[in-house]
């Protein structure tokens, strides 16, 4: 028998080989399996997991948490006006019990407060 | 004992004991039918769990124009290819991350079906990687002809096609497999 002819006869019982296969027995337990992932399935946490890893989910909230804040960032820019900033300050300063310039007779005074 | 369109109609209603008794009837059939596209047992079992989740939920979708077995074959055939094409998606990912620097190529071990018999092991299992190797929809004809034993018309039922489409589907995935396997021995033989 030449190569070629045993290549084939190869072929030909390779083929054959799964004719009047047993079928494969799923797990005995695979029931209570099901079970057990549908009571996961349907807790709270898990749906709001599921809900959130969605792809287009989150991609949205990526996308909406920089779109806040570009917009915190673009917001807090346009009302850098200088007026804005010593007003800001002095407030704070005056809140707070600050003094800008401290001399020896301011210093006293506030400290025999 | 219950028949099977008063089992449906009872999973209809969310009845448990007709959902165990429908998973303990079909169970192999179903496990059977993934773990021939999917040549993987841990998969299989999971994707065969991710089935009857599957016909819990979408069982009022059933109106009842096909045989039970057949919907559940096509919900099985269709979980079963969803998932390879996204082990696909995974692998290709998978290759751009190691020409990046990634992680070592894995290898997949031979698959070896538990319904064949002993002395057809070996054989067996280069059929099942040239099985790999085809098309999906040939892939499935010939899982559901050669491991479930449907015939050709109940496969042409599953695939919602014709029993010549699905003749003509086995007699290309034959002729794959010759070319495959001969590739096979030829490499082995010399």
């Amino acid at each position: 028998m030449t190569s070629k002819e045993k290549i084939q006869q190869e072929i030909e019982q390779t083929l054959q080989c799964i004719d009047g296969v047993k079928r494969a027995e799923a797990n005995p337990f695979l029931f209570t399996r099901i079970q057990a992932r549908m009571a996961k399935k349907d807790s709270a946490w898990e749906r709001t997991f599921s809900f959130i890893s969605r792809p287009a989910i989150a991609m949205a909230i990526v996308v909406l948490v920089m779109a806040v804040n570009g917009w915190a960032l673009l917001g807090s820019n346009s009302n850098n006006s200088v007026i804005g900033d010593t007003a800001n300050v002095s407030e704070l300063a005056n809140e707070y019990n600050v003094v800008a310039s401290v001399d020896n007779y301011d210093y006293e005074n506030l400290t025999n407060e | 004992m219950i028949n099977e369109t008063e089992l449906i109609e009872q999973l209809k209603q969310g009845d448990e004991t007709a959902f165990k008794t429908i998973v303990e009837q079909w169970k192999d059939m179903v496990y059977n039918t993934i773990l021939g596209i999917v040549q993987n047992e841990t998969e299989a079992e999971d994707l065969a769990q991710d089935v009857f989740i599957k016909v819990f939920e979408k069982i009022s979708t059933f109106k009842g124009d096909s045989k039970f077995s057949t919907w559940l074959y096509r919900i099985a055939t269709t979980t079963a290819l969803d998932h390879l094409r996204s082990k696909k998606r995974k692998k290709r990912f998978g290759f751009l991350q190691s020409l990046g620097g990634g992680d070592e190529k894995e290898t997949i071990p031979d698959f070896h079906h538990p319904g064949v018999s002993l002395d057809n092991k070996e054989r067996a299992t280069v059929l099942f990687k040239a099985i790999e190797s085809l098309p999906e929809n040939q892939k499935t004809a010939y899982t559901l002809h050669k491991l479930e034993g449907l015939s050709y018309r109940d496969v042409s039922e599953v695939l919602n096609t014709t029993v010549s489409a699905v003749e003509s589907l086995m007699s290309r995935a034959n002729q794959n497999l010759r070319k495959e396997l001969e590739e096979y021995y030829n490499k082995h033989y010399k």
